[in-house]
């Protein structure tokens, strides 16, 4: 009603016009036939008429909202008295863009990293199941600890078992193969998970028992993707490693769990498997009210059964059982990254923000006497207040418009460097701005105007009235107050800039050292892939070993191949550990000599990589499973355990005692160069390596159903060329199995480092773009004071001061700010630099040389900085000067 | 400037007599201003006399709450001219507006001692 009478009031005031000429028209017609002449008719009519505007006026009052119009009057008014002074508004909203634009992406990446994943219902009752021990714990499970666990019906209410996806399985029956990663889970794991089911079911008990069936649950991406999202889907069978397989359901597109899955199958445990191996994980919901504490006194007495039940060889006395939350094991390794992000880019706002209020508050200053006159015209302080503040926020949210648009522009620049991190998907598709992204900008935006209007916007709406209007030519007198407050925001943006650029350094440091790490072999011109060989002729070591001999055969044929080889692993990518006895060495107290990495390759593994042999010999093709077994160690595991002696004279036992992998012992016949076994930023661990034609039956049915097997090829020509022959040779060697994973040992290597690589550019992105607000900061501060300040000058030069003199006055004070900006800088550094520990690799937190050169650096920028200005007021004109205003 | 409430004009407090008026004038028929301030003018024997042009927000007002209709259309002049027409919400509230002000008249009328 109000609306509609206020949106059309500018018809109605055109109507209301009309209509008065008619009544004008119809009393001078009145008059006129009285007699009276034309002129007069019209004079007596209007007089008759009274105020036409007066009316006009009241209606157009009468069709007003008040807080629109004030609104309006204000926005108006911002935006002339912005557009008066162009070149302050374009560097505001510049400096709030791209400090809302840089927190934006970022907040887009943590956005789906670290909050998104936290989609279970009551995901504070899941827990993962951990082995203790006095060296730490982690996860890890078999069959008798998962029933045990399964027993503990006091604490949990749901458990569940599932793998990692291991390794892969080939799903045909289509125009090509697929490799696709079929998780095994238990029973619970949907329910416990509370994962939706968008058709068919779940697994039934009888399903996940031995002897179930085949049968599969679809991911929503394999469904859609491979199978165009039939409806018709659930009941129809798929081929799985040439096995049919009956697909029961389908779990909905917003079920993500940490490993990328396309499909689900049973584990189908034997539950009364005495089987130590540990080959999953397992994870249980919590009965509502248990707490973690509860749940750990209770598995203590669980593992303490154990022990009885399976022997210390099983568990030893110090190990026990426990359990932590699901979400911290899943989301702990990025979660400090993260969070050491947000507050960098936390800083870069807070600076940003410094930057604005300082500009608002020059402004503020020079607008003084504008301000004391509205006031004394009778604008109440809320007036000036909320003007000023609608100024600020107008700033802030066209900032934080550009600052979206950048923000959005940014993330896809960030997500080609961010390659590596969790859940963002293939090529960070996962990362979308939806609409938490979209509050977070728009309350970030309302946030910064009001954290750098307010300031100004108090500090101006007390002015002395009397004072500031009678400063009709007194400019020095620069508020005591504001001078203060504008010096202590360019201190601060220093100090935050000089910590950001500390970080930065100290990352870029320690990005330096991994570079410069030598991995042990030649990454250059190797291409490696996967292949899956789940299927059941891969369940014995003559299968496989064939499969290995068929395979490098095909590819040393290749053109541009100069060497192949398979191996179960690949350095940097993870090894399995085993124990192993010296044969005839006492063990003390110990149950075993030691433990090792542990990698099955075949014999050119060595010569393809160009991994240095030290020592002996290495493998041979001869080396198989007819011939006696023989294994091959690093320099870091013959320095650990033969510190004095010979490891060629000596025979190892690997994997001691009774099971599945129970071999004779073998000698070691060689010593090799060491790799780094997981992150290039960790010393090189002890490895064995045993042909894989050696291997015990059950040590390779273990791998083949939990890794897949690794291709490497060294190459004359471009790696990547060979990528389609390679497929095709191996398709024919292996009767028709696909590859997967398809990268050189470079790309390798590069997705290794790519977490540090990420933190340290972003954090050099930060570092600088503090850097860079810090100097405009400090610049547009002396800039500022050097014009208050030049009629001082001129009658100082006039009577007689050097040039220098007035340059160095200029370049001391703005150094003074910045120096103090400095020392705090360093000295916040050291409070902060230590959560940075986790991300630095063979630098220290208080690494002497970052903290030297950076604040060197930022001196140096800073000195840049006010120079400009110092130059300018050396170069005044005491005349002009004189007659300044 | 503040939303604290303005001085009421000059002749508001005679709004409700100005809009009972109008209301009185339109029951003998669609009329436009300039004939109603006549009306008015007429039969108040001139007691009534206002500038009148502050007829015009109280007609607008009066049609705004729905007690009087208006169009354009052309006048006994020839001219064009807005005319206004008592709706049947007006009609009703003419009604009341009459007998709550001859109630009020009476009770002035008492307290003057005039019967």
């Amino acid at each position: 009603m109000n609306v509609r009478r206020f949106l059309g009031r500018k018809a109605k005031d055109a109507e209301l016009a009309e209509e008065i000429q008619s009544h004008l028209a119809h009393e001078e017609d009145l008059r006129a036939a009285r007699g009276v002449n034309t002129e007069e008719a019209r004079r007596q009519a209007r007089v008759k008429f009274g105020g036409q505007n007066t009316v006009r006026a009241e209606e157009w009052r009468y069709r007003s909202l008040p807080w629109v119009e004030n609104l309006w009057r204000d926005l108006k008014f911002v935006a002339r008295s912005l557009a008066k002074t162009p070149g302050f508004t374009a560097i505001a909203i510049l400096v709030i863009a791209v400090g809302i634009g840089v927190n934006t992406a970022v907040f887009s990446v943590i956005n789906t990293v670290l909050l998104k994943p936290l989609i279970f219902p009551h995901q504070e009752e899941l827990v993962y199941l951990m082995n203790t021990s006095p060296r730490g714990s982690g996860p890890g499970a078999n069959i008798p600890k998962f029933r045990i666990w399964s027993e503990q019906r006091s604490i949990f209410s749901k458990v569940a078992g599932f793998d990692f996806g291991g390794a892969g399985l080939n799903l045909t029956g289509g125009d090509k193969p697929q490799q696709v990663q079929g998780v095994h889970v238990t029973q619970q794991y949907f329910s416990m998970l509370g994962a939706p089911v968008i058709m068919g079911r779940t697994f039934t008990q009888a399903e996940d028992a031995p002897n179930g069936g085949h049968v599969v649950v679809l991911s929503y991406a394999l469904w859609k993707s491979r199978f165009g999202g039939n409806s018709q889907i659930v009941g129809s069978t798929i081929q799985l490693d040439g096995q049919p397989y009956l697909v029961v359901g389908v779990i909905g597109k917003t079920f993500v769990t940490d490993t990328p899955t396309d499909l689900y199958l049973p584990f189908q445990f034997d539950m009364n498997s005495q089987d130590q191996a540990h080959y999953f994980a397992v994870a249980a919901r919590l009965k509502p009210g248990i707490t973690i504490g509860q749940a750990n006194a209770q598995l203590k007495l669980a593992a303490d059964q154990f022990r009885r039940t399976y022997g210390p060889m099983a568990m030893g006395p110090q190990d026990g059982f426990g359990v932590e939350s699901l979400l911290s094991v899943w989301v702990g390794d990025t979660r400090t990254s993260l969070w050491v992000l947000m507050g960098a880019v936390g800083f870069v706002l807070l600076i940003a923000c410094a930057n604005v209020a300082n500009l608002m508050l020059v402004r503020a200053t020079g607008r003084k006497r504008e301000l004391a006159t509205r006031a004394a015209l009778g604008a109440g302080r809320g007036q000036i207040v909320r003007q000023l503040l609608t100024e600020s926020l107008t700033i802030a949210l066209s900032g934080g418009l550009l600052g979206l648009v950048l923000g959005v522009v940014g993330v896809r620049l960030l997500l080609p460097i961010a390659q590596g991190m969790p859940r963002i998907g293939e090529n960070g598709s996962a990362v979308t701005p939806d609409w938490h992204v979209l509050l977070f900008t728009l309350g970030v935006s309302l946030l910064t105007g009001i954290l750098f209007g307010l300031a100004p916007a108090i500090s101006a709406s007390r002015p002395n009235l009397l004072a500031a209007l009678n400063e009709s030519s007194s400019r020095s007198g620069v508020g005591f107050r504001s001078g203060k407050l504008r010096s202590a925001l360019v201190i601060s943006e220093m100090a935050l800039a000089l910590i950001l650029v500390i970080g930065a350094a100290l990352l870029i440091r320690t990005f330096m050292k991994l570079e410069a790490v030598d991995p042990g072999y030649d990454t250059r011109n190797v291409l490696t892939m996967s292949m899956s060989i789940s299927g059941d002729r891969f369940q014995k070591t003559a299968g496989v070993a064939q499969l290995v001999k068929d395979g490098t055969d095909k590819l040393t044929a290749l053109p541009g191949v100069t060497d192949a080889a398979a191996a179960c692993c690949l350095p940097l990518n993870g090894a399995f550990g085993l124990p192993f006895d010296v044969v005839g060495r006492p063990k003390g107290d110990a149950p075993f000599t030691g433990g090792a990495f542990y990698d099955t390759v075949s014999w050119n593994y060595f010569n393809t990589f160009k991994i240095p042999l030290l020592r002996g010999r290495m493998f041979a093709e001869q080396d198989n499973g007819a011939a006696p077994g023989v294994v091959i160690i690093n320099e870091a595991m013959a320095k650990q355990f033969w510190p004095k002696g010979d490891p060629l004279k000596d025979r190892l036992l690997i994997a001691p005692g009774p099971g599945p992998f129970a071999e004779p012992a073998r000698q070691v016949i060689g010593i090799v160069g060491d790799t780094h076994t997981r992150s290039l930023g960790l010393a090189p661990e002890p490895m064995m390596y045993t042909p894989i034609a050696q291997m015990p039956d059950g040590m390779t049915a273990l791998n083949s159903r939990i890794a897949p097997l690794m291709w490497i090829v060294r190459s004359k020509v471009e790696p990547h060329s060979l990528a389609n022959p390679m497929t095709a040779a191996l398709r024919v060697a292996s009767d028709g199995l696909p590859v997967a994973h398809i990268r050189t040992m470079d790309e390798i290597v590069i997705r290794n480092t790519s977490q540090q690589r990420f933190n340290m550019l972003l954090l050099t992105i930060f570092g600088a773009s503090a850097l860079l607000m810090a100097a405009i900061g400090i610049y547009g501060l002396m800039a500022y004071s050097v014009q208050q300040r030049t009629q001082e000058m001129g009658i100082r030069m006039a009577l007689g001061a050097q040039a220098s003199h007035i340059r160095n006055m200029v370049i001391r004070q703005g150094m003074i700010l910045a120096l103090i900006g400095v020392v705090i800088g360093i000295a916040g550094a050291f409070g902060l630099t230590r959560f940075l520990a986790s991300f630095l690799f063979d630098v220290k937190v208080w690494d002497p040389l970052a903290f030297i050169v950076t604040p060197l650096l930022l001196s140096a920028v800073a000195l840049l900085a006010v120079w400009v200005p110092a130059e300018r007021a050396v170069r005044v004109d005491p005349m002009t000067a004189l007659r300044f205003e | 400037m503040g939303n604290g409430k303005r001085p009421p004009p000059a002749g508001e407090m005679l709004q409700g007599t100005l809009d009972m008026l109008i209301l009185r004038t339109l029951v003998m028929g669609p009329a436009h201003g300039h004939t109603i301030a006549q009306v008015i003018e007429h039969t108040s024997e001139r007691a009534l006399e206002v500038e009148q042009g502050s007829l015009y927000p109280a007609l607008h007002r009066l049609e705004d709450r729905g007690l009087v209709s208006a169009k354009w259309g052309v006048s006994e002049n020839n001219r064009k001219a807005k005319f206004y027409q008592l709706t049947a919400a007006g009609r009703r509230r003419l009604a009341s507006e009459t007998s709550r002000w001859r109630k009020m008249t009476r009770a002035i009328g008492l307290i003057l001692g005039e019967q």
